[in-house]
């Protein structure tokens, strides 16, 4: 820390008009926000970085950042529409080559993880780069269930978080991002998420991910499951719907790069029976909703699997799959109203949820259960597609 | 009128003069009078409603040819101008509707045009109508009154299912057992309410109506009241138990303090 940068954030510790990167910062206490920017320091000790943040958190910094005001942040769990308008408008005033935008919780990462996101878009000529943390067993399960498997069989790209925190951005995809987070800030809809994989994958930009290690994920304020669940996987069907051109046309999908994590087992059976139980229920109440939704033979299937006991209850990966598929249509086609439908997914959800912790209990690695789910999604798509271009045809 | 007069004033004669006996003929002359004077006030009445009718109908299909005009030319132009991918781009991926755009611009303009139609029609039948013999009945502001109650009745059926069926998603995501009935319940409430309200616009049964619904509502109210203040008393106290347990849980989940719980993260 220099004490001559100690006077006002609009004071720069080096004098440039341009720069190679931008860093742009969500919302963090002052504490966590010096450590940001040592780690920052760190990792960037030669090149000319700017950071951008709020004028009361840039007291102490670093002799190599140039740091700048920059607008109110959102504090969320997730970015929000208007962090990607703000990125790429300061990006473009002060004409960067890359941008790397930083969730909550920075601090927990590794300056070598930030150097990694940045060199992506800066040498490597990668538009959009994604971290893969090393998360706990049992974290992350909706990415697991749904986003992944879903995003990958999809739009054909191996990215296992596509709904992250942490970005490298290159400037045309932060610009297509911002023009689609102004098009969501005009609609007045400035909670919604944006898909940064599915964007770069549609624009044809090259994607990639990136190792970084261990990071503290910022948790949703509510820990609630009924609200996320329905946000996060309603965004990502509205996203889905609106690149249908897309996705219907067959993709190869790259070949793997990375081995399979051997995650340590961990012991998270003590909500299982809980979980199925809610299952249960929801299986003797939600009949007349589920059957509007799945075929006769997904229904068969559920009822079977809702007579196991906790210690042994399964549900089949390409079962899985299809009712996912299923709701994905239900959503398009507006078969009930939206939030009933999401909310009768929950129940489905915390049974796959059983199922996984169950069959990671058996021995199997999470992560390779979780490429099996992945797998199954990617055999079952010619359905999806058959029944998104002629949805009359409920067989099986 | 003056025929049967006659004919009455006639017959008192003859049956004056001969009172032993009554000409059958003579009965159903007057019988067949009788007769064909209702057949003729019928007629005349038909006679009179028939322009009206036939105003209505003529009404409805000349505007019915032209909101099928109308709306076979906005869906051109609309196609012509790109109107479905533009909308797209302004408002995003937010709105979202099962039908595009521009079939929902062409069929709420035909639709518009039936609705001018019978508004139209039923404007010259209610003319015709006024200007021809008066009917004892007031038969058209009744018919206003059962449009309104069916599009009470069918928006009441909507709004109980979209409400039952929240009810019962909410109950069984909150893992009550009972979410079936309290749907259920959150269903027929709404219905009984709009029957009464039907029933009160139809204005039948008057007073009993309401009488009736004021004490089946308040009964099942009182009866839930008391279901839940002395019936139900332990299961309120075990559920409010149980998610002040499940709030603990979560707490620490949000706090990052270990527990056997917290290695199940959603996000």
């Amino acid at each position: 820390m220099t004490t001559e940068n100690s006077t006002s954030a609009e004071t720069s510790t080096i004098d440039q008009t341009t720069a190679d990167l931008l860093v742009v910062g969500a919302a963090t206490p002052p504490g966590r926000f010096d450590a940001v920017l040592t780690n920052l320091a760190e990792a960037f000790p030669v090149e000319s970085v700017v950071v951008a943040a709020q004028d009361q958190l840039a007291a102490h910094a670093p002799a190599n950042l140039r740091i700048i005001s920059a607008p109110q942040s959102s504090v969320a769990w997730m970015l929000k529409p208007a962090d990607f308008v703000n990125a790429y408008e300061i990006g473009r005033e002060q004409q960067v080559r890359a941008i790397l935008m930083l969730g909550s919780e920075a601090h927990s990462l590794k300056p070598q993880a930030l150097r990694e996101l940045a060199d992506a878009p800066l040498s490597r000529s990668i538009d959009l780069a994604i971290p893969h943390y090393t998360l706990p067993p049992h974290a992350g399960l909706i990415n697991s269930a749904i986003l992944y498997p879903l995003t990958r069989a999809l739009f054909a790209t191996r990215t296992r978080l596509p709904l992250t925190i942490d970005l490298g951005l290159s400037m045309r995809m932060a610009e297509r991002l911002a023009s689609v987070g102004k098009r969501f800030a005009a609609a007045n809809q400035v909670d919604s998420l944006l898909w940064p994989v599915n964007e770069a994958t549609v624009a044809g930009f090259a994607v990639d991910e990136v190792e970084v290690g261990t990071r503290d994920v910022p948790q949703p304020s509510d820990a609630d499951i009924n609200p996320i669940l329905a946000l996060v996987t309603g965004s990502l069907f509205a996203d889905i719907e609106a690149k249908a051109a897309f996705w219907q046309r067959p993709r190869r999908l790259p070949p793997a790069r990375r081995q399979l994590a051997e995650t340590a087992r961990a012991d998270g059976t003590a909500d299982l029976p809980r979980m199925v139980e809610a299952f249960r229920l929801a299986n003797s109440n939600l009949q007349e909703i589920w059957s509007l939704v799945l075929p006769p033979n997904s229904l068969l299937a559920l009822k079977r699997i809702s007579v196991l006991d906790a210690a042994v209850f399964r549900m089949p990966d390409n079962l899985w799959a299809r009712i996912i598929f299923d709701f994905v249509i239900a959503y398009r086609l507006r078969t009930i109203n939206r939030g009933h439908l999401l909310g009768a997914l929950i129940p489905l959800y915390l049974a796959w949820v059983a199922s996984h912790l169950n069959v990671t209990a058996s021995g199997t690695s999470s992560e390779r259960h979780i490429e099996a789910v992945s797998a199954a999604f990617e055999a079952d798509k010619p359905y999806l597609v058959a029944r998104w271009r002629w949805p009359d045809r409920f067989g099986s | 009128m003056q025929n049967l007069i006659a004919s009455t004033s006639q017959t008192s004669r003859l049956a004056l003069a001969s009172p032993a006996y009554i000409d059958d003929s003579s009965i159903w002359h007057h019988i067949s009078d009788a007769l064909h004077q209702s057949l003729y006030r019928v007629l005349t009445l038909l006679i009179a409603v028939l322009p009206g009718i036939l105003a209505f109908f003529v009404a409805l299909a000349i505007f019915t040819l032209c909101g099928m005009l109308i709306s076979w030319l906005l869906r051109r132009c609309l196609s012509w101008i790109k109107f479905d991918l533009r909308l797209a781009r302004m408002s995003g991926d937010g709105w979202a509707p099962a039908s595009p755009p521009t079939e929902i611009v062409a069929r709420a303009s035909f639709w518009i045009c039936v609705l001018l139609g019978l508004i139209i029609g039923v404007s010259a039948f209610d003319a015709s109508y006024a200007t021809g013999i008066a009917l004892p009945i007031s038969l058209l502001p009744y018919v206003t009154h059962a449009v309104g109650a069916v599009f009470l009745l069918i928006a009441g059926i909507l709004i109980a299912r979209f409400l039952a069926r929240s009810v019962l998603i909410s109950g069984v995501n909150a893992q009550l057992q009972y979410a079936r009935f309290l749907s259920l319940g959150v269903k027929w409430l709404v219905l009984v309410l709009t029957a009464a309200m039907v029933l009160d616009h139809l204005e039948v049964g008057g007073k009993i109506v309401e009488l009736a619904f004021g004490i089946l509502f308040g009964g099942i109210v009182l009866t839930l009241a008391l279901a839940v203040g002395l019936g139900s008393r332990d299961l309120v106290s075990r559920s409010l138990e149980s998610h002040v347990e499940r709030a603990g849980e979560r707490g620490p989940v949000a706090q990052n303090a270990p527990s056997s719980s917290e290695q199940i993260r959603h996000f």
